[in-house]
């Protein structure tokens, strides 16, 4: 075959103007340095990284690199990427797509994950890659955007579909691609529908259930490549799991690739985790009873009741500007228990919890991270420790970025301790840190791993220490012991709790435990709805891991 | 690109751009920029139109770049650069943008009161991509001599031997073209045609191959289906789009060079 040369002509006439016109012409040395960047910027060779020389600040892993030269060099640019959580897919996506700009192969780009993952996808980008990424906020963004992130329930609907269908994308990016693993559903036809030169599914769980998602998901970036319906029904329709089918697995492996964290050599740094129970003074355990004994005047709902336990748990200040707040919002007459309430408030001379942190933090003699989740704990955590000479930074989610970053500057280079409201899982890193408290618990698994994956992540080169507190005999030591230390929640990797819960399918974790506290009569019956719950988890858990067999390469 | 390459680079660009460079040291650089290269490269066009419309003094922009992190830079505030850094892109798209066309006469000392005569070139630097699903590179720096026609390869590197200057030198006179520029570009296209067509193509071939076998795994997804739906088309272009060879030819820069004639520069 003959293969058309194309001439750009552009060139020519910019020449043939400036001849008639005599000029203007360049000097010498632009036009010199013209050529010397045509030079840099030339791809030698059809094989090889380039994305690697243009992100000098960015260290990938080994098997990170080997997936995007796979991709490339191998797969032509269509391809599963099915490494397990943790081992940095966004990462291996990230090279990927900078290859294809920087070989001028890809301009316009469609990325497409879940609404809450949407921020994180345009800094890392951004921040990691300088890949110019952009939210989908307003319509207009589809057209004049080169790379634009959005959620696939966004881009689905009208007319942000008609419009997505109108572009010519070059590479299409689908994170957590597991969700399109029923080809009946609508976002599996959206994606279906849309043009993909290139193409990358991003999933920890290609197999979840049956060994027909895999071959949805392959039919999506690579019709036929499994055979179409009829051919994959008779020939694999009986197969349990991939692996037990030597000539399917090295099919599905010319399309995915799947790493396994074992397989990679990677030296995760140790986890130590240690539980602090805390006695509270005579005085704190009647601020507590206290609170306690509300539930059967039934004053207020639920909610605010466990809120304010919780808060007796963590500082009597905390405790202090709940009440406040509700006592301005009540009409009438002031209920009587809301004054013996300050006045045991009052009764409290010292705070035990906040000894106890003391005295830890000084034999630790390293920089410290404490999350609590009041500010009004974290205020007098700050004033209290400065009382006995150490200098802290408060740290809070609602902190602008600028201000962040500043925070954790600080704290890196001046500061011993960081005391924080919000772990946010908006990317602030701080890996040469290796001690965390956790003062006090969120109830919510998955903030308290986004807490310890603050530090606890790929890159952290000493042992993490994780110190949780918690007060006996109160809701706090429940919660630890009942659910986050039955669920194992301490030792588990970052990012495989996240798949769990999906499938637990709680939408309010919170609101959940907060029923049980509240609306169990017994401490008995509390337990047992616990252990019901630890034993959902633990179920889903299971299945989970038998999923990965079918997957496993 | 390494950390000193970018550190000369910038020098060479913003002297070349007549800005001025205030301060250097140890892996930085301070430069006061001119209001033309501010327009080019502060992107505030609302100043620029703010202060020409008020005939406000202008204020150009200084610029710290730091490229290398060292006991100097670390407490020096301005921007980071590294091989990558959009910056520097940006920078390099100006360069390109800025050093296009050329036109530019040899310095040469005639002996006595003699004339000497400059012959004229075409000289073009070229990039030619091979892409399919993957894409490769290689340059081509040709000169054409517009008397007679030859052709010669490394022209730029030739050109960096000798002492080149904007203006035609005292006692110095050009012989004017027998081939117009415009016919010239077209023989040196001709050219590079050639040199393409002598090339080995086995990544054309292996594109075609990739291609073919994934559109058979295609129709054979939808074979039973007689009347094939929308999205069979649509991949069927997608694949078009991803394996199809190209080739591609841009002309980097290029320009008119008068020369002194040399007996062996046509060899």
């Amino acid at each position: 075959m003959k293969i058309e040369i194309e001439f750009d002509s552009a060139w020519k006439e910019g020449f043939l103007e400036r001849l008639e016109q005599d000029g203007p012409w360049s000097s010498w040395d632009l036009y010199q340095l013209s050529l010397e960047v045509a030079q840099r910027l030339s791809v030698p060779d059809f094989y090889g990284l380039q994305a690697p020389s243009h992100l000098p600040h960015l260290t990938p892993l080994p098997h990170q690199l080997e997936v995007a030269k796979q991709v490339v060099e191998k797969m032509n640019g269509k391809a599963i990427l099915a490494d397990e959580v943790g081992l940095g897919k966004t990462i291996e996506a990230g090279l990927i797509l900078k290859e294809y700009m920087i070989r001028g192969l890809v301009k316009k780009v469609l990325i497409l994950v879940p609404a809450s993952l949407v921020s994180q996808w345009v800094t890392e980008l951004n921040e990691k890659f300088f890949i110019p990424a952009v939210q989908q906020k307003k319509s207009y963004v589809w057209e004049q955007c080169d790379v634009v992130v959005s959620s696939i329930d966004t881009a689905k609907k009208s007319p942000h579909r008609e419009i997505i269908y109108q572009q010519n994308y070059d590479m299409v990016i689908i994170d957590e691609a597991h969700k399109l693993k029923n080809n009946k559903t609508k976002n599996y036809e959206f994606v279906q529908n849309l043009k993909k030169k290139f193409c990358l599914l991003l999933t920890a769980t290609p197999i979840q259930n049956r060994i027909e998602e895999i071959f949805h998901l392959v039919s999506l970036l690579k019709p036929g490549h499994l055979g179409n319906a009829a051919y994959f029904t008779e020939k694999y329709g009986k197969t349990r799991a991939l692996h037990a089918d030597e000539h399917l697995k090295a099919l599905v492996n010319k399309v995915m690739i799947r790493n396994r964290r074992m397989d990679t050599g990677i030296e995760w740094s140790k986890r130590n985790v240690e539980t602090i129970i805390i006695e509270f003074s005579k005085e704190e355990t009647e601020l507590y009873n206290a609170v306690q004994s509300l539930k059967n005047i039934s004053a207020g709902n639920q909610f605010s009741l466990i809120t304010m336990l919780r808060e007796a748990c963590s500082s009597r200040e905390a405790l202090f500007v709940t009440l406040k707040n509700m006592l301005e919002k009540h009409e009438g007459e002031t209920p009587s228990y809301f004054n013996e309430l300050i006045e045991k408030i009052n009764a409290v001379t010292k705070n035990s919890k906040a000894e106890k942190a003391l005295e830890l933090i000084q034999s630790i003699n390293d920089k410290v991270i404490i999350f609590t989740e009041y500010r009004a704990t974290q205020l007098y955590l700050q004033w209290f420790l400065k009382q006995h000479g150490i200098s802290s930074v408060p740290f809070r989610g609602g902190f602008k970025r600028g201000k962040k970053d500043w925070m954790k500057e600080l704290f890196k280079n001046n500061m011993q301790v960081l005391i924080a409201t919000e772990a946010g899982g908006e990317g602030i890193n701080l890996q040469f840190c290796h001690h965390v408290i956790n003062y006090d618990l969120p109830w919510n698994p998955m903030r308290l791993e986004q807490r310890i994956g603050r530090v606890h992540r790929l890159g952290q080169t000493n042992d993490v220490y994780i110190y949780n507190f918690a007060v006996k005999d109160t809701v706090e030591e429940h919660i630890l012991k009942l659910l986050y230390e039955k669920i194992h929640l301490f030792e588990r990797v970052i990012g495989e709790l996240d798949d769990i819960l999906a499938k637990v399918e709680l939408h309010n974790f919170e609101d959940y435990l907060h029923d049980i506290f509240f609306n169990s009569r017994s401490e008995g019956e509390m337990k047992i709805k616990m252990e019901n719950l630890t034993a959902m988890i633990d179920f889903v858990d299971n299945l989970n891991k038998g999923g990965k067999t079918y997957a496993a390469t | 690109m390494q950390q000193h390459k970018i550190y000369h680079f910038l020098e060479r660009y913003f002297r070349a751009n007549q800005c001025e460079i205030v301060e250097n040291g140890d892996g930085y650089l301070i430069t006061q920029l001119t209001i033309d290269m501010d327009k080019e490269l502060m992107n505030r066009p609302f100043y620029w139109h703010y202060i020409e419309t008020t005939g406000g003094t202008p204020d150009p922009m200084k610029l710290t770049f730091i490229i290398k992190q060292t006991k100097e830079t670390e407490k020096l505030k301005g921007e980071r650069l590294h091989f990558g850094s959009p910056r520097l892109h940006q920078i390099f798209q100006s360069a390109q943008k800025r050093g296009s066309y050329i036109r530019l006469y040899e310095n040469s000392q005639p002996l006595g009161q003699q004339f000497a005569s400059l012959h004229p070139w075409l000289g073009l630097n070229v990039k030619v991509s091979y892409q399919c699903d993957r894409k490769r590179d290689f340059l081509l720096s040709l000169g054409l001599h517009l008397i007679s026609g030859t052709i010669v390869e490394q022209f730029q590197e030739r050109l960096e031997q000798l002492t080149l200057t904007p203006r035609i030198p005292d006692y110095c006179f050009t012989i004017t073209p027998l081939i117009k520029p415009k016919s010239g570009i077209l023989r040196l296209e001709h050219y590079i045609k050639n040199i393409i067509q002598q090339d080995d193509h086995s990544w054309a071939d292996e594109a075609l191959k990739r291609w073919k076998e994934d559109l058979a795994l295609l129709d054979h997804f939808y074979e039973e289906i007689d009347e094939k739906p929308e999205c069979y088309y649509i991949e069927k272009e997608a694949l078009e789009e991803q394996y199809k060879p190209r080739i591609r030819v841009s002309i980097i820069n290029g320009g008119l060079f008068y020369l002194q004639p040399r007996p062996n520069a046509h060899k």
